[in-house]
């Protein structure tokens, strides 16, 4: 049940990321100058709020990074995954007409829309990398590959959650308004905007097996001070690859029903 | 419930038998449960029952008990009212809908026009939407970039076809839609009442390429509620009536079962206002020959006979009209009562007899329907349909549909 299918539908795969892509800069005259435009506004508000208005300390271990470049190494990939998995929750709903009409794998729905927040947040990612660099900031290019590697599971954990609760919101209707609440509590519940080290010793151990927390932490070292993958890198993707199996496998098993309630 | 699409290598025998008689689509008592889902507690309730496959969920029925077979190059519409589930059914050949039990088995590719753009982006042109749509109906993009030439052409749209299709009229949509499907060069081709949109000409397109795809061996199956397309399109036919197949057999003897029933229910909501009761309707009517036998068979340039018996509810002599159409739809004559000044004999209380005679029948050669109406006397309405089908035999090499009389002579060659 659980896979790609056919090579022909990698090509619908494609069609349906492309026509996220449009429908997102619908209208606009310049839709791709945005996808630069809006993170660097973003990271020049974080700079201003963080640097001037509450004149956050750095974190102890990254003693010459400014405190906007420590946010910004994690908030991005988090942007990534809670829009993406926002998106791919409300994919079916929005395209109820096709699948209503149309015989195809909804599966490619879901994946297209996480692929697509990820290939608008990746561009504005390595923008804000390369104009903090230019900034002067310690951004270790030679970490990109690293980054990349621990950003799929990342993004693999989201087409698994997604598929889910794309099914479940396409039968139940309310999960949406609720994720909004989870989506907010994991945020400040994982280290985005803080250092893991600056939780107190009961809560470690939610910051290194929640694997937001795991993969902020993780980016945030191979983007600021360098270095491979370690063991534990592994371990997080092989839960990332059961999540994404289950939800997919949930997904499959209620898809064939979806036009019931579409 | 198993239901099996592409040919499966592990086909059981029975299946493999079908296989090889051509058939490309079988359903067996295929049924169809919508879940209610209108309190929350329902929602909960069937999610649970889909994930542990427990039947146990409030439903209300569609489709019950549905067996169909169509094989290589047949062509079956669909009749029946609304929310009778045709489209339910069309959805589940096209695997869009998952039927609650039966088995559904359908070989080759299948191209279901349900809606014709439903695949379109409205702030994509023309010529992107083509791409998409394309993809959607599970062509490769290599596949397509063949193909847009020829799709392009088909739906003749001119330069619109590089503007954002939210530009476009609804007509325009549909061509562009019709013209995708038909470059999918499906085998089974499904359309849910597509063909009632577009302009004249472009309907006849449609036609015409139907046409041309079912004489070069396509299978067709449409849902209409034009009893004409599925009467020039189809063979047979197939009467849904809430949820259950009514009636199954030559698609012009369904229409016309179907169409007696919309009448009788037409005439059934009239009668409490007409307290006189019923309205006129044709009894019987047959062709025969010259020395009074019945025949359906004619030779070219033999008379024929129009037999007909009507009644009319308050004893007053009906109008009654007949009409020649070919088998493909085109219409050859037709006349009225009136216009001779021909008023229908007595027989009985409210029955009336008529004939029509012709004397050498000018026809060529191929397959008629006579069609008989009768109309009431005041307000001259059509409320009945009658029809019985003649062949005219013989050997041709003329053109048209009724023999002129000519005679060839030498030209002067001046003016």
């Amino acid at each position: 049940m659980v896979s790609v299918g056919p090579a022909r539908w990698g090509w619908l795969l494609l069609s349906f990321t492309r026509r996220e892509l449009t429908s997102r800069y619908a209208g606009s005259v310049s839709g791709l100058a945005w996808t630069l435009l809006h993170p660097l506004a973003q990271l020049a508000i974080y700079a201003y709020v963080f640097n001037r208005v509450f004149r956050v300390g750095v974190p102890a271990e990254y003693p010459s990074v400014a405190f906007v470049t420590f946010v910004a190494a994690a908030l991005w990939p988090w942007i990534m995954f809670s829009e993406g998995l926002q998106r791919a929750m409300g994919s079916i709903a929005a395209n109820g007409g096709l699948i209503r009409k149309v015989a195809f794998p909804h599966r490619l729905l879901v994946f297209a829309a996480i692929l697509a927040t990820c290939i608008v947040h990746g561009i504005g990612y390595v923008v804000v990398l390369v104009v903090l660099r230019i900034a002067g900031q310690p951004v270790h290019f030679s970490g990109i590959p690293v980054a990349l590697a621990l950003l799929v599971p990342y993004m693999v954990l989201a087409i698994g959650i997604g598929a889910f609760l794309a099914a479940l919101q396409t039968l139940l209707r309310d999960v949406e308004h609720g994720m909004q609440v989870v989506l907010q509590m994991l945020f400040y519940a994982s280290p985005i905007l803080y250092p893991a080290t600056l939780v107190p010793e009961p809560l470690r151990l939610w910051m290194r097996v929640n694997p937001i927390g795991w993969f902020s932490e993780r980016l945030r070292v191979v983007l600021l001070h360098g270095g491979g993958l370690v063991p534990g890198d592994a371990t997080m993707a092989l839960g990332c690859l059961l999540v994404f199996l289950a939800g997919l496998w949930f997904f499959e098993r209620l898809s064939p029903h979806f036009e019931d309630f579409l | 419930m198993s239901v099996v699409r592409a040919p499966g290598s592990e086909a059981p025998p029975a299946a493999r038998a079908a296989e090889s008689a051509g058939e490309l689509i079988r359903l067996r008592s295929v049924t169809k449960d919508y879940p209610r889902i209108s309190k929350g507690t329902d929602r909960l309730r069937t999610m649970a029952a889909l994930l542990f496959r427990s039947r146990e969920m409030p439903h209300f029925r569609v489709l019950e008990d549905i067996d169909l077979d169509l094989r290589k190059g047949e062509s079956l519409g669909i009749v029946g009212e609304n929310g009778a589930g045709k489209s339910t059914l069309l959805k589940i050949i096209a695997g869009v809908v998952r039927p609650t039990s039966g088995e559904v088995r359908i070989e080759g590719r299948v191209g279901a026009l349900l809606e014709l753009g439903s695949g379109f982006h409205p702030d994509y042109t023309g010529r992107e939407n083509i791409y998409l749509s394309s993809a959607l109906m599970g062509l490769s993009r290599r596949e397509t970039r063949g193909k847009v030439d020829s799709i392009i052409a088909f739906a003749d749209i001119g330069e619109h076809i590089d503007e954002p299709i939210k530009h476009y009229s609804s007509g325009m949509v549909v061509r562009l839609g019709f013209a995708v499907a038909t470059a999918l060069e499906p085998e089974v081709l499904i359309t849910d009442e597509v063909l009632a949109v577009g302009d004249e000409s472009f309907q006849k397109k449609c036609i015409d390429w139907l046409q041309d795809f079912l004489r070069e061996g396509g299978t067709l199956l449409m849902c209409s509620h034009s009893m004409y397309h599925v009467q020039t399109l189809c063979r047979k036919a197939v009467w849904i009536h809430q949820g259950r197949l009514r009636m199954q057999g030559e698609s012009f003897d369904v229409t016309r079962e179907y169409l007696t029933y919309h009448e009788e229910k037409t005439a059934k909501t009239r009668v409490s206002q007409r307290p006189e009761g019923g309205l006129t309707k044709i009894v019987d009517a047959w062709i025969e020959r010259d020395d009074g036998e019945r025949a359906s068979t004619f030779a070219r340039g033999e008379p024929l006979v129009l037999q007909g018996v009507a009644y009319e509810p308050n004893d007053r002599p009906p109008v009654v009209l007949f009409g020649i159409i070919r088998a493909d739809g085109s219409a050859v004559y037709g006349s009225h009562s009136n216009e001779g000044g021909f008023a229908p004999v007595r027989l009985g209380p409210c029955r009336f007899g008529f004939a029509v005679r012709f004397e050498a029948l000018p026809l060529l050669p191929g397959k008629y329907h006579l069609r008989v109406h009768s109309l009431d006397p005041p307000g001259l309405r059509l409320f009945d349909t009658f029809e019985v089908d003649f062949v005219v035999t013989g050997e041709t090499r003329d053109y048209g549909l009724v023999e002129l009389a000519h005679a060839w002579l030498p030209g002067r060659g001046d003016r």
